[in-house]
């Protein structure tokens, strides 16, 4: 079986899906801890603009929809993302005409999983990221998504935010999107040291009493705190992690 | 920068109105100005109670001239007070806002000094946030009953949203339990602010609207005799007659002592059936003569779309792929996404059993109302569908799969089936 192993952009996808199309077996992928099996062959692909270009259009011609949504698929953290969206592309192809809608087949019922989670996730931190003010008055909000989600999240805040200089900084995937009062722009980024306002705490603390103060400790319902807002988010969250 | 307890105090008693929804308003932001509103509404946070935290809910002051009788902050009550200032909740509300705390602010007040006085304050607060902290997040303001109407319009022109609480089901019980607030004095304003709303909407104006996320109301359940079909009733009249967004049902907690109140709390579920049946007239199409009889109280064991369901068996099973939208929606398990997405899919290929247990539709409780390609899954025993239904809701655990679909939950409090 030949595995076509990206490098995770969407250009190495497209052109993988490019080599991959007319074999008969085999897998995409950019998890680079794949199992193999004995008779597995690996292919590192090389992102390719003409292949991209060219695979994009053929996707565009069958569905308009469709391209943003397999970019979507693909800031999953799921490793089998790939490979999820290789096997929906391959279906469009064959239909030739928009196929999200058809919930009878198994392809369109897994990608549609992929992409929701990705966009559930992303509505879900615009509620959920915390920022802290720097002593500069940048705000800083570390955090540590399932997928890649900070492009995504990056428009809605400098609307929300726009004569405010901030940062999210993705600390699992070393990414942080910056924004400095006109526009913003993603990039690769490791530690960053900040110093904190001197009225940060202050806060923090006021809200965590507000935190508590607004429960109604007579109707606990801790299963439904945490199936809206599940535990692997505490850490970045004052009211959660004591801090 | 105000204390921490004088925080606790005014959220202690902001916390019971359950209104916590933000969405429906699509204010954008101005250049050098910090927030906007987003229209499907944003959780921030979710307490160990399972509500969802989106306003900062507070007090501008909890020190009250009226003597309600339920209210912990009632006028003869031996309560710690305090009183912000304008400055104190707009410093509160930005720097929450900036770290992503809150979607904007619920402001609330009990009547301090004068009606017109509170109604004068919490204005001039809406009018500070938004004029000289360019604050363009969401505001919720409570009405003050009694209030000046010049004043409650002025401040209408800024907030978002603003209900006037009804409190109470019925007038008699209104006397009895909150005698300062008359039925006047909530429906009066109501219909008020309903006229400008509608004014605007009908000269088409853009900038400046009148409570462009519009009214809503709360109701006080179980803390009076009223049942559920005189309080569904109220409902159906305010949606009608005053086009409120939402009416929110609150079930009683007793925090004050009195003779004049029931010792026990009115439970949740009583409070999550309302919530559904509410759901259903206002999204599925339902009557509230469909749905219980004016003097009877919601059915325990099963959800109100069950209970119709079961009254009318003779309208059931209906085929999968054939049924209108409008009959899909009330077939007990099949909410109107799962209902949108059947009507979506079948028009590609006939569906059968498989095919909607992959689209992972509930079908526990369906199959016993529906047939796919003409084939019946259910049981034809009325006695057995009734038990499986029963046992597919089960009484306060179903609450958490109710509300399970997160991606829709803007609010814990919908209702939706
Ligand atoms: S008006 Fe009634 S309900 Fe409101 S704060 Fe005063 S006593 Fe409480």
């Amino acid at each position: 079986m030949k595995i076509f192993v990206t490098d995770g952009t969407v250009t190495a996808f497209f052109t993988a899906v490019f080599d991959a199309y007319r074999e008969k077996n085999c897998v995409i992928t950019s998890d680079t801890r794949v199992q193999l099996s004995f008779d597995s062959e690996v292919i590192h692909v090389v992102g390719e603009r003409e292949k991209n270009k060219r695979v994009q259009n053929a996707v565009y011609k069958c569905d308009r929809q469709a391209v943003d949504d397999i970019v979507l698929a693909l800031r999953s953290g799921d490793p089998s993302k790939e490979q999820t969206a290789f096997e929906y592309l391959k279906k469009l192809l064959e239909i030739k005409s928009p196929i999200s809608k058809m919930l009878s087949l198994p392809q369109v019922i897994d990608f549609n999983e992929t992409v929701r989670r990705v966009t559930l996730e992303a509505h879900r931190l615009k509620g959920l990221l915390r920022f802290m003010e720097s002593r500069e008055g940048v705000l800083y909000a570390p955090y540590s998504p399932d997928n890649d989600i900070t492009d995504l999240l990056m428009p809605h805040f400098a609307a929300r935010y726009n004569s405010e200089r901030f940062v999210i900084h993705d600390v699992k995937r070393k990414i942080a999107g910056m924004y400095d009062g006109h526009e913003w722009i993603t990039g690769y980024a490791g530690e960053a040291e900040i110093y904190l306002s001197e009225y940060e705490q202050a806060f923090k603390n006021l809200w965590k009493k507000y935190y508590n103060s607004v429960n109604i400790k007579e109707r606990p319902h801790i299963k439904q705190m945490k199936g809206y807002m599940p535990v692997r988010y505490w850490k970045f969250l004052p009211e959660k992690n004591g801090k | 920068m105000i204390d921490e307890e004088k925080l606790e105090i005014l959220v202690e008693g902001a916390k019971y109105d359950v209104s916590c929804s933000s969405s429906g308003s699509r204010r954008t932001n101005v250049k050098g100005g910090i927030g906007n509103g987003a229209v499907s509404g944003i959780c921030h946070s979710f307490t160990p109670d399972g509500r969802c935290i989106s306003l900062l809910k507070i007090l501008m002051s909890n020190d009250c001239i009226y003597d309600c009788e339920y209210c912990p902050n009632k006028r003869s009550a031996d309560v710690r007070r305090a009183r912000l200032t304008p400055d104190e909740v707009c410093e509160l509300v930005i720097n929450f806002y900036k770290r992503n705390y809150i979607e904007g602010l619920f402001l609330s007040s009990a009547v301090f000094d004068s009606p017109d006085k509170t109604m004068e304050l919490l204005y001039e607060t809406v009018l500070k946030l938004r004029k000289v902290y360019n604050f363009n997040g969401y505001i919720h303001l409570k009405g003050i009953p009694h209030a000046d109407s010049a004043i409650v319009m002025k401040a209408a022109r800024l907030a978002d949203r603003m209900s006037y609480n009804i409190e109470l089901p019925s007038e008699q019980s209104l006397k009895l339990l909150a005698p300062q607030k008359t039925k006047q004095s909530l429906l009066l304003p109501m219909k008020g602010l309903n006229g400008a709303i509608e004014y605007d909407k009908q000269n088409k104006v853009r900038r400046g609207k009148v409570l462009p996320a519009g009214q809503t109301t709360q109701m006080i359940i179980g803390a009076s005799p009223e049942s559920d079909g005189q309080i569904l009733r109220l409902t159906e009249a305010l949606y009608n007659n005053m086009k409120l967004k939402r009416v929110y049902y609150s079930s009683y907690v007793p925090v004050v002592k009195s003779n004049k109140l029931p010792t026990v709390g009115a439970g949740l579920l009583r409070e999550h059936r309302l919530y559904q049946a509410d759901w259903l007239i206002r999204f599925y199409g339902f009557n509230v003569s469909e749905i219980c009889e004016e003097g009877e109280n919601l059915s325990p064991e099963y959800d109100p779309k069950c209970a119709w369901a079961l009254r009318n068996m003779h309208l059931f099973p209906v085929e999968i792929n054939t049924a209108p939208l409008e009959m899909l929606l009330r077939v007990p398990g099949i909410g109107a996404k799962s209902a949108y997405r059947i009507t979506e899919t079948r028009r590609f290929c006939a569906l059968d059993f498989d095919n909607l247990a992959k689209m992972r539709i509930v079908l526990k409780r369906a199959k016993h109302f529906i047939t796919c390609k003409g084939k019946f899954y259910g049981s034809d025993s009325y006695t057995q569908v009734k038990c499986s239904l029963m046992l597919a809701a089960g009484g306060a655990n179903e609450q958490l799969s109710m509300f399970s679909e997160t991606s829709t939950a803007v609010s814990a409090l919908t209702g939706e089936l």
